[in-house]
Formats: C-alpha cells, sequence, structure tokens
C-alpha cells in the first residue's frame, strides 16, 4: 500500500480533463467506469473509458510494469486491491448509479487507492478470486436497500454461565459463613449465594460447579463468577477458576409497531407456535442461528438461547423484516 | 407449602431483590440454613406510636412459625 500515497501520481490524476481525480475527496465522477472500482486512480487517467479500454490499457500497463524489480510487491498488492475491486466492482454494478457517490464516501475509498494498475480480470493462474480478509468493504451482497438494517439493538437481559471451582466444598460451611447465602438442602442440593455487584445469583455445588446468574453482559458474568470463587477462597477452600464458560444470553428489544401473530405463525409455522390461551406471545424457533424468540403483539421481542452475543443480533436482523412484514395496520 | 425450590428462578431472584429493596437497602447479609433466617441490616429505625429507636446494626434471627415436623437442629 506504500505506493497509494505516493505524490507524482496524484498531479497526473489532477491533470486528467476527464476529472474528478482530486485525491481526499472520496467522490468519484460519474464518468468514471465502474469496471475499476470507486476510487480514482493517481497515475492514469480512467475516466470515460470503457471497462475493456481499461482492461486491456491496464494489461499492457502490466507487462511492463512486471519487467521491474518490484514485481512481486507489486503484485501481492495488485492481488489485493484487484480482489478488492472486484468485491467492489461487482458490488457496484448491483447497486444503483446514485448511490455511488454515497458508497464512494463511505470509506471505501482509501483501500482502493493504488498507484498501479489495477485489472479486474484475474492474472493467469495466481490470484484468488475471494476479498483478502484486509478487505475492509462490505462483501458481495445481494442488491438490499440501504434502510434494510433495522436500528434497533437488542439489550442483553441475563446471562447464565457456568464455571468449575475444582474443588469438594462443604455447603453447610458456606452457608453459614458466607453472608449472603442460603442452603436448603431438602429443597435444593446447592447453596444460593448474592453478591450485589454485579447483582447475580449463583448456585454453588458440592462438586465445586458453580452457576452464575442474573449478569447482564459477559464480562460482569465472568467478574461476578470471579467474585462468587474468591468468596468461597476467603472461606478456606482451595477454589479454582476452570472452564468458565457462558451458557445462554437473554435479550430483548421493541421493534415499536403491534405485529399480527396469527398472520405470523399461518406462513411460518415450521418454525411457529402460538397458543394464545396458554401464552399470549409467539414462540418462535429460528433455525440459524439456532434461537429461540418470543414475539408479543405489542412488538416486544425476546430473544434468548445464545452462546454469543453476535446471534441474538443475527437473530433480531433475520426476524425484523418479516415483522415488519406482519406489522398491525389498524 | 413448599416453595424455597423456586427462589432461584428468576421470578425468585426478582422477589428476592424486591426484599431487599423493600428493606429500604439496609440490607447488609441474609442467611437461610438449617431453616432459620438470619437477616443483619443497617441504620434501621424502629417507630412505635411514641417512641422512635435508632440503631446501628440489628441482627433478626427467625425460625419456621409452623411445626414442619422437621429434625430440630443441634
Amino acid at each position: 500500500m506504500d505506493q497509494n500515497n505516493s505524490l507524482p501520481p496524484y498531479a497526473q490524476g489532477l491533470a486528467s480533463p476527464q476529472g474528478a481525480m482530486t485525491p481526499g475527496i472520496p467522490i468519484f465522477s460519474p464518468m468514471m467506469p465502474y469496471g475499476t472500482g470507486l476510487t480514482p486512480q493517481p497515475i492514469q487517467n480512467t475516466s470515460s473509458l470503457s471497462i475493456l479500454e481499461e482492461q486491456q490499457r491496464q494489461q499492457q500497463q502490466q507487462q511492463q510494469q512486471q519487467q521491474q524489480q518490484q514485481q512481486q510487491q507489486q503484485q501481492q498488492q495488485q492481488q489485493q486491491q484487484q480482489q478488492q475491486a472486484i468485491a467492489t466492482a461487482a458490488a457496484v454494478v448491483q447497486q444503483s448509479a446514485s448511490q455511488q457517490p454515497t458508497q464512494g464516501a463511505s470509506g471505501q475509498t482509501p483501500q482502493l487507492f493504488h498507484s498501479q494498475t489495477l485489472t479486474t480480470a484475474p492474472l493467469p493462474g495466481n490470484t484468488p478470486l475471494y476479498p483478502s480478509p484486509m478487505t475492509p468493504m462490505t462483501p458481495i451482497t445481494p442488491a438490499t436497500p440501504a434502510s434494510e438494517s433495522s436500528g434497533i439493538v437488542p439489550q442483553l437481559q441475563n446471562i447464565v454461565s457456568t464455571v468449575n471451582l475444582g474443588c469438594k466444598l462443604d455447603l453447610k460451611t458456606i452457608a453459614l459463613r458466607a453472608r449472603n447465602a442460603e442452603y436448603n438442602p431438602k429443597r435444593f442440593a446447592a447453596v444460593i449465594m448474592r453478591i450485589r455487584e454485579p447483582r447475580t445469583t449463583a448456585l454453588i455445588f458440592s462438586s465445586g460447579k458453580m452457576v452464575c446468574t442474573g449478569a447482564k453482559s459477559e464480562e460482569q458474568s465472568r467478574l461476578a463468577a470471579r467474585k462468587y470463587a474468591r468468596v468461597v477462597q476467603k472461606l478456606g477452600f482451595p477454589a479454582k477458576f476452570l472452564d468458565f464458560k457462558i451458557q445462554n444470553m437473554v435479550g430483548s428489544c421493541d421493534v415499536k409497531f403491534p405485529i399480527r401473530l396469527e398472520g405470523l405463525v399461518l406462513t411460518h409455522q415450521q418454525f411457529s407456535s402460538y397458543e394464545p390461551e396458554l401464552f399470549p406471545g409467539l414462540i418462535y424457533r429460528m433455525i440459524k442461528p439456532r434461537i429461540v424468540l418470543l414475539i408479543f403483539v405489542s412488538g416486544k421481542v425476546v430473544l434468548t438461547g445464545a452462546k454469543v452475543r453476535a446471534e441474538i443480533y443475527e437473530a433480531f436482523e433475520n426476524i425484523y423484516p418479516i415483522l415488519k412484514g406482519f406489522r398491525k395496520t389498524t | 407449602m413448599e416453595y424455597q425450590l423456586y427462589r432461584n428462578t428468576t421470578l425468585g431472584n426478582s422477589l428476592q431483590e424486591s426484599l431487599d429493596e423493600l428493606i429500604q437497602g439496609s440490607l447488609n447479609t441474609d442467611r437461610f440454613c438449617d431453616n432459620v433466617w438470619t437477616f443483619v441490616l443497617n441504620d434501621v429505625e424502629f417507630r412505635e406510636v411514641t417512641e422512635l429507636i435508632k440503631v446501628d446494626k440489628v441482627k433478626i434471627v427467625a425460625c419456621d412459625g409452623k411445626n414442619t415436623g422437621s429434625n430440630t437442629t443441634e
């Protein structure tokens, strides 16, 4: 990427009559062929050329460059940029022309700056066609309007995690000496302990295993579990902190419009179960990701069953367009 | 009726938190072992019709009122 910042190529770009080659301005001229990517290319004058001419010219220039000493370096950069360009080209082709200026301004510009040729045709034999991991732009997606993302972020309400303290525990000792502990072996064979910060509850079993519930984030759950482990440790047990794992995450949000649950259960019957006489919410079991959603007439949605936060977000982004389709209009 | 099984459900936890808040945040510790509840409260006002007593620390030890037939504690 070093060649991208070299100054002389910029001047050439500026001098081009077909325009919009100004570096730093993240828009591109409508006359630019969309096959070459969204940004002005500093060396060559690429605007107003057809893609084919552009590719031919680039290939010629590329052959010339292959004779230079920096051949390998360039090829690596070209491959990366080419992959970016391919991705961008495909993305641009699928987007409407009016969106291009905004897309250009959205930050894709800097990564496509390159001072050497860019060809959209693959080099024979040695170019992977998939974007390199450093490709920052959106991958090739089906044409979707910009309003597709819901703009609503589910809030985490509860995290359940488990950890192994690695030693046998005497629950009666813990219950009698710890500060906020309940132990009723006739009812439940574990000590129920609570701490104020983060406000959580733990079930501590005589095997040394512990369940921690009530935290609002992954980090809080881990911190709380460590606090419980420290309490047990201070009571004289050789407690460790083994295999901490988040088992379940619960999130909730509000789509802000009423929903026709009857319609939803009719069209998505293989995923939904709705028995208003049993429970007022529709139970939607999403396959991918494997999340269960409770959907209510009011528009409130509860998502549960996640092992990671991203599953909650992904499940909500999946369900939101479906819910929009069942918005109550009366 | 034995409802202690439900103490660690979501509802039970919420009720427990409500209990804490009901004591206006002055609950220091609570313990339940051998069917005996022990509470330690701080900065408590005991108000009777004529009298007002303020204390820094109160320990409440409470046993089950009903005779559940369980064995006596040692």
